[in-house]
């Protein structure tokens, strides 16, 4: 894998008034290939920087490079090379999924036949005369998705591209991703508020919250981010001395108990031994290892 | 070619919508009424006593110019920069890799092709009308006589450029505003100031109202000053595109 990102942006701020920030020091790191889940709850800036990548809004603060070139100073070839979906889908009512598609078919330089491909990948090929308004919702998301398809890009940009869609067209728009990932070798960035939704499809994380960046890597290093959240509550006949002798576990005592970290059950059995060998009774034992939803939670109101 | 690329997609976008209607409708209206009016013995076949072919023309680009082609430009241009509002489409069209000012500048050309296309369709329908007429009433020879096409031609041509201003502004206002109903009320009352500041109060400040320029072509009394008004007309349309474009350029279309 290419070690230049894909996407890197470099202290990108943005405020839509002068009184409210949206953005901060928003430092965003996308590798070649990779899909790259952003992830934060509603309103925390994900399609705020997702808009200054695509250049949807004048960039204030910071710097953007795709594909190793300055946005502003390259924007159309840069653009060129990007599918997006932005929010909700933007489709012309009036027009067919294939006319629709029609529209932008010049203007990014495809073939004839890229329609038809990328009808059939979204699974709209047979729609004929129907008009996009009388789509449903997740048809008009999927013909959103083909129009992102259309020139074939490099990056393919998906915010909240879930939304509206049944879980089966979840399931499908997981499949199509990875598919995209895999065999088209495309860069995805894809950005949700939910954590469960995308953390079976995504090699990298991003966590955003209230503008701020909260965590940034792979989802491996996120998972490590979770061990190492991991405490053991104890209550013990002696709080006051199980906390001197467990000193390097760094325990921290409450009205519950006491509180280690630990990493893994050889540690947990270690804590146990150590304790009753020294004559301290032990009454409550209780790993508690955060997964990644309440890490998710944890990195997102920590800092509320 | 990316200007034409953009144009092409701004063509294929106003497919099927009210506007195409809209210009087929409002160019048949007044010949229709005029064919009318002379099927069933109207006050307009005394107007065809002399020279009745080119009158004929004359009848219906004054009743047009004055009245339907005006109020078809007010609301064109309404119309069709409403598409990227009404289907939330303008992130897409700004995501996509082309500059701003093609993009402005197609859906100025746009327009323009449906103002074209409408005073196309009214010469035709009015040569249709023609054509029913003299069948149905070969008394008034209307085909015995010379047809002044040069007349026609140069009168439908200063009907365009007259309108040139009011496209332009009334372009402007339909990028700026999200909400329909404005533009076309600004539109509407221009409109109307505009024909009270010529017909009722004459006042000498018509020259410069771009509301009052689509009358100049067809008031024997205005006539003269056409060519002054004409590259005025330009002028104003170069400065509203301008102005236009500065504001579309800075404005934050998009509900990101």
């Amino acid at each position: 894998m290419d070690q230049q990102p894909l996407i890197r942006t470099t202290g990108l701020s943005y405020r839509y008034s002068r009184d409210v920030q949206t953005l901060s020091g928003i430092n965003l790191h996308v590798e070649r290939g990779s899909i790259y889940g952003f992830l934060g709850p509603n309103g925390s800036g994900k399609t705020t920087t997702l808009s200054l990548l695509l250049g949807l809004l004048n960039n204030q603060a910071g710097d953007i490079e795709i594909f190793g070139q300055h946005l502003h100073r390259n924007r159309e070839a840069i653009l060129g090379r990007i599918g997006s979906l932005i929010e909700t889908p933007s489709l012309y009512g009036h027009l067919t999924a294939r006319e629709n598609l029609e529209v932008y078919r010049s203007t990014y330089g495809a073939s004839k036949a890229r329609i038809d491909e990328v009808l059939d990948i979204v699974g709209l090929g047979d729609t004929g005369r129907k008009v996009a308004k009388k789509f449903s919702l997740g048809m008009k998301q999927r013909l959103a998705i083909a129009l992102a398809l259309l020139p074939a890009p490099e990056l393919l940009i998906l915010d909240e591209p879930s939304n509206g869609l049944d879980p089966a067209g979840i399931i499908e728009l997981r499949a199509l991703v990875k598919k995209l990932n895999r065999e088209h070798g495309m860069t995805i960035l894809i950005s949700s508020h939910l954590l469960g939704e995308i953390e079976k499809m995504v090699s990298h994380v991003g966590i955003i919250y209230k503008g701020k960046m909260q965590f940034q890597g792979t989802l491996a290093g996120l998972h490590g981010f979770q061990r190492q959240g991991a405490r053991l509550h104890l209550r013990t006949s002696d709080n006051e001395a199980a906390r001197l002798l467990l000193g390097e576990y760094a325990p921290r005592v409450g009205a519950d108990g006491l509180h280690v970290a630990f990493e893994n059950n050889a540690q947990v059995a270690a804590i146990n031994r150590r304790l009753t060998g020294q004559g301290i009774d032990v009454f409550l034992l209780h790993p508690k290892e955060s997964d990644l939803e309440q890490l998710f939670i944890d990195l997102t109101t920590a800092h509320a | 070619m990316k200007l034409l690329t953009a144009l092409r997609a701004e063509r294929l976008k106003s497919k099927r919508t009210a506007s195409v209607y809209l210009t087929l409708i409002g160019s048949a209206f007044v010949p229709f009424l005029f064919l009318l009016n002379v099927l069933t013995g109207g006050s307009d076949l005394k107007a065809l006593a002399k020279d009745p072919l080119n009158s004929a023309f004359e009848l219906g680009a004054e009743r047009t110019g004055v009245l339907f082609f005006p109020l078809f430009v007010i609301l064109v241009c309404t119309l069709l920069p409403q598409i990227e509002y009404r289907n939330n489409t303008w992130k897409q069209v700004f995501a996509s890799p082309q500059a701003k000012a093609s993009v402005f500048l197609a859906k100025f050309l746009n327009i323009n092709r449906l103002l074209l296309l409408f005073l196309l369709a009214h010469l035709v329908f009015m040569a249709v009308a023609v054509l029913v007429m003299h069948v149905a009433r070969p008394d008034l020879h209307l085909l015995e006589q010379p047809f002044d096409f040069g007349r026609v031609a140069l009168r439908t041509g200063n009907m365009y450029v007259t309108m040139l201003a009011v496209c332009a502004l009334q372009f402007w206002l339909g990028l700026r505003f999200r909400n329909f109903v404005v533009p076309t009320a600004v539109g509407f009352v221009l409109w109307v100031t505009g024909m009270m500041m010529a017909l009722e109060f004459r006042t000498a400040l018509v020259d410069y109202f771009p509301y009052c320029f689509h009358l100049f072509p067809l008031s024997p009394q205005l006539q003269p000053r056409l060519p002054q008004v004409a590259w005025t007309s330009a002028g104003y349309t170069f400065l509203f595109l301008g102005l236009g474009f500065l504001d579309f350029r800075r404005r934050r279309l998009t509900s990101a």
